[in-house]
């Protein structure tokens, strides 16, 4: 049996990564990346003007730089903050919400009521965890903006991640400023977050990691090769297919989004239900100004209807680099779906109608702009619906069929972010070695 | 439409602080936990180069989740031992001129430690070194030992075996698991502060283990991973870490761990005080925060008086079994 090879699928962060893992194993694998170039969402571009942007606004830690042995080539990002658009205010997040009398009373109330409990939906639960006042004006609006769904049909357990506490967030906060570096706060899950944990950006934009990474995979990377199908027999993969010919594989570790993994089994119908796992579809508006720190912080969430995007993040703030001198970047999150007006409108106009609500927030921003890049991608964010909250449980243990695991942002269908991508794939790829391949995909 | 990023604007300043003309980052290479030939660890603490700055690279020290070694992962590629071993480097030049009063000091109970070791030997004992920088502990046996000692010492670097060359001592030069020395030959060995810098702790034990005379011991001093400098330094500024030199660091259970994997037995393992490691620590959380030089300059081996308090302290420590350093006798079967 470990004479046949590992497929691995996507050759993005999490499929790198698990390559990387495996040459160091010395087991026999094959990495099939679909499209011509490696990187997948950790992308970055540069336009000729001047102006780096990612998939959405990215960094990584200083941990994840030493790991992969790139700390030399990252820069620190000295500072990182959010703030909050309420009812036209400006609060800072999340210590300024503390100095609004009715969140502060109604999270008291709720606490004092009960906790929150995991199989309502998830307004109740950030209602029961937050109390109504801050749930109803910030966290359900930025919810449902996010996911394009009512906060009534999500699951309780699209929150469960948010809870740092108040004292460990004051520290870090703290620390952070005290030592001008943009330390790591409610960023990393899997590993410990302390004042030596910062941010860092890869000179030249992300794809620095995913280009350090395929070094020395050679011959085990095969670009342009779509996975077909994968081949499953008595509920244990047996082989997978590219270009139309059988490879036997020992196992798949599959990075691709659920719905497309549930296409490709075949021969079970043991991954029928993932084909209704949802993701959202987001573009990113990168809109250019003249000026520097036009928004409050790198990030200003708004949670207000009506509004085509829900978080504005002003990259420069935290990475001056990323435009010429003198110039700023504002990347708008519009959530959307595929084919929906605002996926088919031209990349001009979704600049404008950004423009035109921006100038609410921000008055004479208008005469500052500089015209706009736009990304879209179908896959950005998995959607917790309720409907198959029992089915997404059930895969978080597993993908039920042996040999086959799920990893990476869209493989495991979480909101995960750079570093716990990293650490969580190395966690699954351990277990796979350590069955000897008899592979229960598993979370803890 | 935009292109994939390649370059990014200037100035740039990437990574840690270097020394001028070592901007070059190292050439790193991945390892496995050398106890357990595993890569299961997790990360602990994330450093750079505080006291040398020899490059530009951030480091990641990590522990195995089977045996808890702490080890340094990627760690620099053997050919640049030349970079993170400057000239200036302080084992190959901790002389009276240099370091003055701290010099005499630490002479005097380095002496006394060492004779301790030595009590049961034979007139006529060989005692090798390996590991011996310039050559301070055996111009110590030298002098304060028995005249009929045979003394030798091992280091694989040049500037080492030169300066120990100076003082009349016979070193010999190489890694030990490849020089051609006569085995069942040692009465005994000491390896201070050598084995966490070296690439291949359980082959270098065993290359001495060959080297002893059955019943032969080694005498091994190291950084405690289980001490409260590193708990309280852990996270990126411990000195035990000596970004990025030393390479794997131990605690009493992982030492008896290589001892066995080695193929001795661990015939005891105790404390010793040190003052550097807390120095150290302190030391480099105050660089890292970029504090003025003056206050940098009080926490250095030329500061007597911080020396003193800490060494007390350590020593107070000790007798809790939470001293800084580890001396593990191992010991070869008769």
């Amino acid at each position: 049996m470990h004479g046949k090879p590992i497929a691995i699928i996507g050759a993005g962060l999490a499929g790198l990564t698990a390559a990387t893992f495996l040459r160091r194993q010395g087991i026999p694998f094959i990495l099939y990346e679909a499209g011509p170039t490696v990187a997948g969402l950790a992308t970055s571009f540069r336009d000729p003007d001047g102006f780096t942007y990612d998939f959405g606004a990215h960094f990584i830690t200083n941990r994840l730089a030493a790991a992969l042995g790139i700390g030399a080539e990252c820069r620190t990002v000295e500072s990182y903050g959010e703030s909050v658009r309420i009812r036209g205010k400006i609060h800072r997040y999340p210590l300024g919400l503390l100095k609004v009398p009715r969140f502060v009373s109604d999270a008291i109330l709720s606490r004092m009521t009960g906790g929150a409990s995991r199989s309502g939906s998830a307004a109740e639960w950030f209602r029961a965890t937050y109390g109504r006042a801050m749930a109803d004006e910030v966290a359900i609006p930025l919810l449902e903006a996010w996911s394009g769904v009512p906060a009534s049909d999500l699951a309780a357990s699209v929150g469960e991640k948010m809870g740092t506490s108040v004292w460990k967030t004051f520290y870090l906060k703290y620390a952070s400023r005290r030592l001008g570096r943009a330390v790591a706060s409610g960023y990393s899950h899997e590993m410990p977050e302390s004042p030596d944990v910062w941010h860092v950006y890869p000179e030249g934009g992300l794809g620095l990691l995913c280009r350090r990474l395929a070094e020395g995979l050679d011959g085990s990377l095969r670009l342009d090769s779509p996975v077909e199908a994968i081949e499953v027999e008595s509920d244990r993969v047996r082989a997978v297919r590219v270009h139309g010919r059988e490879q036997p594989v020992s196992a798949v570790v599959s990075t691709a989004p659920c719905h497309i993994l549930a296409r490709l089994v075949r021969g079970t119908e043991a991954l029928r239900p993932l084909a209704r796992f949802k993701y959202r579809p987001m573009i990113f508006a990168n809109l250019r100004f003249d000026g520097r720190d036009l928004l409050p912080d790198t990030v200003l969430w708004i949670p207000e209807a009506g509004r085509p995007f829900f978080r504005l993040t002003e990259t420069t703030q935290s990475m001056p680099w990323l435009a010429p001198p003198g110039k700023t970047l504002i990347t708008a999150d519009l959530g959307c779906e595929v084919g929906d007006a605002a996926w088919r409108m031209d990349d001009e106009a979704i600049g404008l109608r950004c423009l035109s609500h921006l100038e609410e927030i921000l008055p004479a921003v208008r005469g500052k702009y500089l015209g706009c890049r736009i990304l879209r991608t179908p896959v950005a964010y998995p959607v917790f619906l309720r409907d198959y909250e029992a089915d997404r449980l059930r895969f978080e243990r597993s993908t039920g069929i042996e040999g086959l695991v799920s990893i990476g942002r869209n493989g495991e269908f979480a909101h995960l972010l750079m570093e716990d991508v990293y650490w969580r794939t190395l966690k699954h790829l351990r277990r796979v070695i350590s069955r000897g391949f008899n592979v229960r995909a598993a979370a803890a | 439409m935009a292109s994939p990023a390649t370059t990014s604007d200037a100035p740039a300043r990437t990574g840690a602080p270097c020394r001028a003309g070592s901007d070059r980052p190292l050439a790193l290479v991945p390892v496995r936990c050398c106890i357990c030939d595993l890569d299961d660890a997790d990360p602990v603490a994330v450093g750079e180069d505080f006291e040398y700055r020899t490059s530009p690279d951030s480091f990641l020290a990590v522990r195995c989740r089977r045996c808890g070694l702490v080890y340094l992962n990627p760690r620099p590629d053997n050919q640049e031992l030349d970079r993170i071993y400057p000239p200036d480097y302080h084992a190959f030049n901790f002389s009276e001129g240099e370091f003055g009063f701290v010099y005499k000091v630490r002479r005097r109970l380095e002496a006394r430690r060492l004779l301790r070791c030595c009590r049961a030997l034979d007139p006529e004992a060989r005692i090798l070194d390996i590991g011996c920088g310039d050559g301070f502990h055996l111009d110590l046996l030298r002098d304060y030992g028995l005249p009929g000692w045979r003394l030798e010492g091992i280091d694989s670097s040049e500037r080492a075996a030169e300066a120990a060359g100076r003082r009349g001592l016979t070193v010999h030069r190489g890694r030990v698991q490849d020089l051609d020395l006569p085995s069942d030959s040692v009465d005994l060995a000491f390896m201070i502060a050598t084995i966490e810098h070296v690439d291949d702790p359980p082959g270098v034990l065993a290359a001495v283990g060959r080297l002893l005379k059955p019943g032969g011991r080694v005498v091994v001093v190291t950084d405690n991973a289980a001490s409260p400098d590193a708990a309280l330094f852990g996270g990126r500024h411990w000195g035990g870490y000596h970004f990025p030199r030393h390479w794997n660091l131990f605690t009493a259970s992982t030492l008896r761990e290589l001892a066995r994997k080695s193929g001795l037995e661990a015939e005891s393992v105790s404390q010793v005080a040190s003052p550097v490691n807390w120095v150290y620590s302190i030391r480099n959380r105050l660089v890292d925060r970029g504090s003025p030089n003056w206050l940098v300059e009080r926490f250095s081996l030329r500061a007597p008086v911080m020396l003193a308090y800490f060494t007390l302290l350590d020593a107070l420590l000790c007798r809790v079994g939470k001293g800084c350093l580890l001396r593990a006798v191992l010991r070869k079967s008769p």
